[in-house]
């Protein structure tokens, strides 16, 4: 799956490893600010009040 | 399968041992399971990492903003209202309206307790429940709270001791409550803390309220421990007989919410705040050990 990705990026190897790290920057922001904060009202640890 | 083959003859780039790996159909689709399986583990990872630094990080800046959006609303009062000095605890949800302080846990622990315990509310801050009582007045002043993430204000409650203060502030008083002994030092506290002039009028409660200890663990489903006499949805003192308690819940234990981690607290003095002097705090701030 990585190396496949890394062989279909273009240019040369120095354009290739920031174009790479753009990509994981943008999965990682992703999680952070849409993924985490909509999973985490659904997990069990973190509700504090009772009922 | 067939676009790997040409990416991997055409470009030349990454080739495994033995040359063909790119090839091999089987050793792909492993490759792509483990290269998964780890990519999942990482995720996972940077979830705890968003959890306990990310959201504090957010959180932080809300709360900032929480406690200039209060000290602003303390500020601009109507004349009228600064004649009265009434407290107005009735604000919409989500908005400031006290701050607490717990000098035990250093002189900048500071927070500015919201209205409601709705998630949006808890994420910038203790919330007090709605339907519970007012700072300072009779009845019990309920405030959930964070205990991992989020600015984590209730993070170490658990570590509160009978007799600390809990400082809370609002716009014409300060008001200091007391951890009310613990159950086990329920028996001996007139020989032991309750001798400390410092404790005085923190000692066991009597009458309905004598079984409320200053820490408890309860299911998630015990709300009676917000009541006016916690753990006690039968009574209702009379007007007069009625303790002034603040009550501190969080998720427990730590990174689970199987069960809730309930404080209480006793009221024991407070002040009117000096028009004169805005900058004055009680003593019991600087009781930082």
């Amino acid at each position: 799956m990585y190396g496949w990705i890394w062989r279909h990026l273009p240019g040369p190897l120095a354009v290739r490893a920031i174009t790479a790290f753009v990509l994981v920057a943008g999965v990682v922001a992703l999680l952070m600010f849409v993924v985490f904060p909509w999973v985490e009202p659904m997990l069990p640890f973190n509700q504090v009040t009772t009922e | 399968m067939s676009t790997v083959e040409h990416s991997g003859a055409g470009s030349g780039g990454l080739v495994g041992p033995g040359g063909d790996s790119g090839r091999d159909p089987v050793r792909t689709v492993v490759r792509g399971i483990g290269e998964l399986l780890i990519t999942a583990g990482l995720v996972v990872l940077l979830f705890v990492v968003y959890e306990v630094y990310v959201t504090d990080i957010m959180s932080a800046a809300k709360q900032r903003d929480a406690t200039a959006e209060l000290d602003q609303q303390w500020q601009q009062s109507t004349p009228e209202a600064e004649r009265q000095r009434t407290e107005n605890y009735n604000r919409p949800e989500g908005q400031g309206i006290a701050k607490m302080y717990i000098p035990a846990f250093g002189a900048d622990y500071a927070f500015t307790i919201l209205q409601g315990t709705t998630e949006e509310t808890l994420e910038v801050g203790p919330g007090r429940y709605t339907d519970s009582g007012e700072p300072g007045a009779p009845g019990n002043f309920a405030v959930a709270g964070h205990r991992v993430g989020k600015g984590a204000p209730f993070n170490d409650i658990d570590l509160l001791e009978s007799c600390d203060a809990i400082v809370v502030e609002t716009q014409y008083s300060w008001f200091v409550y007391r951890v009310l002994p613990k159950r086990d030092e329920v028996a001996s506290w007139a020989t032991t803390k309750g001798a400390d002039p410092r404790c005085a009028g923190t000692g066991p409660l009597g009458g309905e309220y004598s079984g409320v200890v200053g820490q408890q663990i309860v299911a998630p489903s015990d709300g009676s421990v917000i009541l006016p006499v916690p753990g006690r949805a039968d009574v209702r003192p009379d007007k007069g007989q009625e303790a002034a308690l603040m009550t501190l819940t969080t998720c427990h234990p730590r990174f689970s919410d199987r069960e809730r981690l309930i404080v209480h607290a006793v009221m024991v003095k407070q002040w009117a705040k000096n028009p004169d002097q805005p900058g004055e705090t009680p003593p019991e701030l600087k009781e930082t050990s």
